[in-house]
C-alpha cells in the first residue's frame, strides 16, 4: 500500500535531520533576528555605500574644482593644487562696475519671465489643444521647435526679430527663448487636460463656481504639481541657454551663461569659475525647494 | 405637488449625429426619475443639457415655468454627480463638503455647523480631516453626495453614481440615497443601466434608447416593457428557483 508520505507535495521525514539530543545550530532552530543583515544584505549594503560615494565623488568633484579655480592663483599643470589662494575674483563681484552681478540679474529676469509666461501660456494652449478637433496635428506642431538646434532656430528667426526692432534687446532674447519654452510647457501640460479634468471643471460649475472660480479653486490646485514642474523646467531651459541667446543678443544682452563662455574664451579661469558657481546657484536652490516633489514616492 | 421641471421636445445633434430626439418629461418636487439606458443611449448628454453644460439643438426646458436655457450652470442649482466621486484631492473631507458653501461666501460659523451636521448624518464625521485618498470607495461616494446635498440642489443629476462600487457597497449607497432623498425631499434624475437599481431608487421610471425617451405611467408598465429586460431577468431567477426545488 502506498504511504501517505509518498503523495506529491509531502515528503517523508528525513531520519538524519534534527535527531533528539543532536546539537542544533542556532540558525536552524530560530528565525534570524530582523535587525541583523544577512550576508547578501551586507553585500548589497556595501555596494550601495560604494555607489553613493562614487556618485558623490562624480558630481561633487567638478564643484570642488570650480571652487578651487575661483580662489586659486597661478594654478598651472602639473600642479595638483593651487600654489596660492586669493578671494580677489569673488570680491570683484561686489565692485560697482562688475558685470557678473548684472548678468546674474539679467539671467534671473529672463529665465523667470520665460518660466512664468511659458507655463501660463502652456496651460492655456494645452487646454485649447485638448478641446481642438485636430489635437494630434497641434501636438505634432509643438514638437517642431525641437527639430532644429536652438542656434539654427535663432538664425532663422533673427530676420523677424530685426524687423520687430528687438534685435540685441532683452525683449528679442525673450521672444526667442519663448519659442522654445512655450511648446515645451504646452506638451508638458497636455497630459493634465484629460476627460477627468473636464469632469472636475463641470462638477465645479454645477456646484456653483463661475468659470474663474472653477479655474482658481479647482483647476489650478489640481494642476499645481505639473505647473511647478513646468515652471522649474522652463526656468532651467532659459537659464542654461547659450546658443540662441548668443545669436539673438548680438553681444548686447550678456546673460550669465554668455559671460561664462566669454571668460573661458579669454582664459580668465577665476572669473569663469565664479560665474559658473553663480550659474549653479539658482538650479541648486530650485532643486532643494522642489526636493519633496522630485523625490516623491509613487 | 408642484411641477418643478418641464422638458419638451428636447433634441441634440452633434454634427450629423442625432443624440437626443424629442425628449419630453416632467418632474415634480421630491420625485426620483430613474432613467434606464444602455451605454451610448444619450443619457449623459441629457444630464449635461439639464445641468447647463451642453446646449440643446431644439426644445424647451422650464424650471418652475421659467426658461432654463439662458441660465449658466452655476446659477441653476442642479448638481451633476458622476460615476467617479471626483473629490478634490487638495481638500480634506470637511473642505470638500464645505466647497459649495465657501463658493457662496456663507459665514464661517454657518459652514461649520452645516458641514458638521451633514457629515454626522452621512456617518463621516470621524473622517472629516482625512484626505480623499484615505477613504474607501463607498466613503468617497458619500462625501461626493454630501458635497452636492449641502447646497440644497433643486435637482440632483446622477450619472450612474454607484456604478464603480462593489455589490454590497452599492446596495448600501442606494439605501442611503433613498433615506436622504426622502428626508430632504430631493428631486433627482437618476440614470442607470441596472434595472434593479432603477426599481430600488426610482419613484417614476423611463427608458432611453437611441436618444428617444419613453416615460412609464407606473412601475408595472416599466417592468412589462420588453426593452427593460426585467421580465426576462425575473424568468431567469424563477427558472433557477424551480431547479433548486
Amino acid at each position: 500500500m502506498r504511504s501517505d508520505f509518498a503523495s506529491p507535495g509531502i515528503s517523508p521525514p528525513d531520519p538524519l535531520s534534527k535527531k533528539e539530543g543532536a546539537p542544533v545550530r542556532e540558525s536552524d532552530s530560530e528565525p534570524r533576528k530582523s535587525g541583523a543583515p544577512s550576508f547578501l544584505e551586507r553585500g548589497s549594503g556595501g555596494r550601495a555605500v560604494f555607489l553613493a560615494a562614487a556618485l558623490i565623488l562624480l558630481f561633487g568633484l567638478p564643484f570642488v574644482l570650480l571652487g578651487l579655480l575661483a580662489v586659486g592663483e597661478n594654478w598651472r599643470f602639473p600642479q595638483a593644487m593651487p600654489p596660492a589662494y586669493s578671494l580677489d575674483a569673488v570680491r570683484s563681484l561686489l565692485a560697482a562696475d562688475n558685470d557678473l552681478l548684472l548678468g546674474l540679474g539679467r539671467s534671473l529676469l529672463l529665465a523667470g519671465t520665460v518660466a512664468v509666461v511659458a507655463t501660463a501660456g502652456g496651460f492655456a494652449l494645452a487646454r485649447a489643444m485638448a478641446q481642438s478637433r485636430s489635437t494630434a496635428r497641434w501636438e505634432a506642431a509643438s514638437y517642431l521647435p525641437y527639430a532644429l538646434p536652438p542656434v539654427l532656430l535663432a538664425v532663422l528667426i533673427q530676420p523677424f526679430i530685426i524687423r520687430l526692432h528687438l534685435s540685441g534687446s532683452v525683449g528679442g532674447v525673450l521672444v526667442g527663448l519663448l519659442l522654445v519654452a512655450l511648446p515645451f510647457a504646452t506638451l508638458l501640460m497636455r497630459s493634465f487636460w484629460s476627460a477627468q479634468t473636464t469632469e472636475y471643471e463641470h462638477l465645479a460649475r454645477t456646484l456653483g463656481c463661475t468659470p474663474g472660480q472653477a479655474l482658481r479653486q479647482v483647476l489650478l490646485p489640481l494642476a499645481w504639481p505639473l505647473l511647478r514642474t513646468a515652471l522649474v523646467q522652463t526656468f532651467l531651459l532659459a537659464w542654461f541657454d547659450f546658443g540662441l541667446t548668443n545669436v539673438l543678443s548680438v553681444g548686447k544682452v550678456r546673460t550669465l551663461t554668455v559671460q561664462v563662455f566669454t571668460y573661458i574664451g579669454e582664459a580668465n579661469a577665476p572669473l569663469a569659475a565664479v560665474a559658473s558657481l553663480l550659474l549653479l546657484l539658482p538650479p541648486v536652490v530650485l532643486l532643494l525647494v522642489n526636493k519633496s516633489a522630485l523625490l516623491r514616492k509613487p | 405637488m408642484s411641477e418643478l421641471l418641464t422638458v419638451a421636445n428636447l433634441s441634440k445633434q452633434f454634427g450629423e449625429q442625432s443624440v437626443l430626439r424629442d425628449v419630453s418629461f416632467s418632474l415634480e418636487q421630491g420625485e426620483v426619475l430613474a432613467v434606464l439606458g444602455r451605454s451610448g443611449c444619450g443619457k449623459t448628454t441629457l444630464l449635461k443639457i439639464l445641468a447647463g453644460l451642453e446646449m440643446p439643438t431644439a426644445g424647451t426646458l422650464l424650471l418652475h415655468g421659467q426658461d432654463l436655457r439662458p441660465v449658466p450652470p452655476n446659477e441653476r442649482q442642479m448638481v451633476y454627480l458622476y460615476q467617479e466621486p471626483l473629490l478634490f484631492p487638495h481638500l480634506t473631507v470637511f473642505e470638500n463638503v464645505a466647497f459649495g458653501l465657501r463658493i457662496r461666501n456663507v459665514a464661517k460659523a454657518e459652514i461649520n455647523q452645516q458641514v458638521q451636521e451633514l457629515l454626522a448624518e452621512l456617518d463621516l464625521w470621524e473622517h472629516a480631516q482625512k484626505a480623499p485618498h484615505q477613504l474607501s470607495g463607498g466613503q468617497r461616494q458619500r462625501v461626493s453626495f454630501g458635497r452636492a446635498l449641502i447646497i440644497r440642489p433643486r435637482l440632483l443629476l446622477l450619472d450612474e453614481p454607484f456604478g464603480n462600487l462593489d455589490a454590497q457597497t452599492r446596495a448600501d449607497m442606494q439605501q442611503l440615497f433613498l433615506r436622504v432623498s426622502r428626508q430632504h425631499q430631493i428631486t433627482s434624475l437618476f440614470v442607470t443601466h441596472d434595472s434593479r437599481e432603477a426599481l430600488t431608487v426610482g419613484t417614476r421610471f423611463a427608458y432611453l434608447d437611441q436618444g428617444q425617451l419613453t416615460s412609464f405611467a407606473s412601475v408595472g408598465e416599466f417592468v412589462q416593457d420588453a426593452r427593460t429586460a426585467i421580465r426576462s431577468e425575473l424568468a431567469f431567477w424563477e427558472n433557477i428557483q424551480q431547479k433548486l426545488e
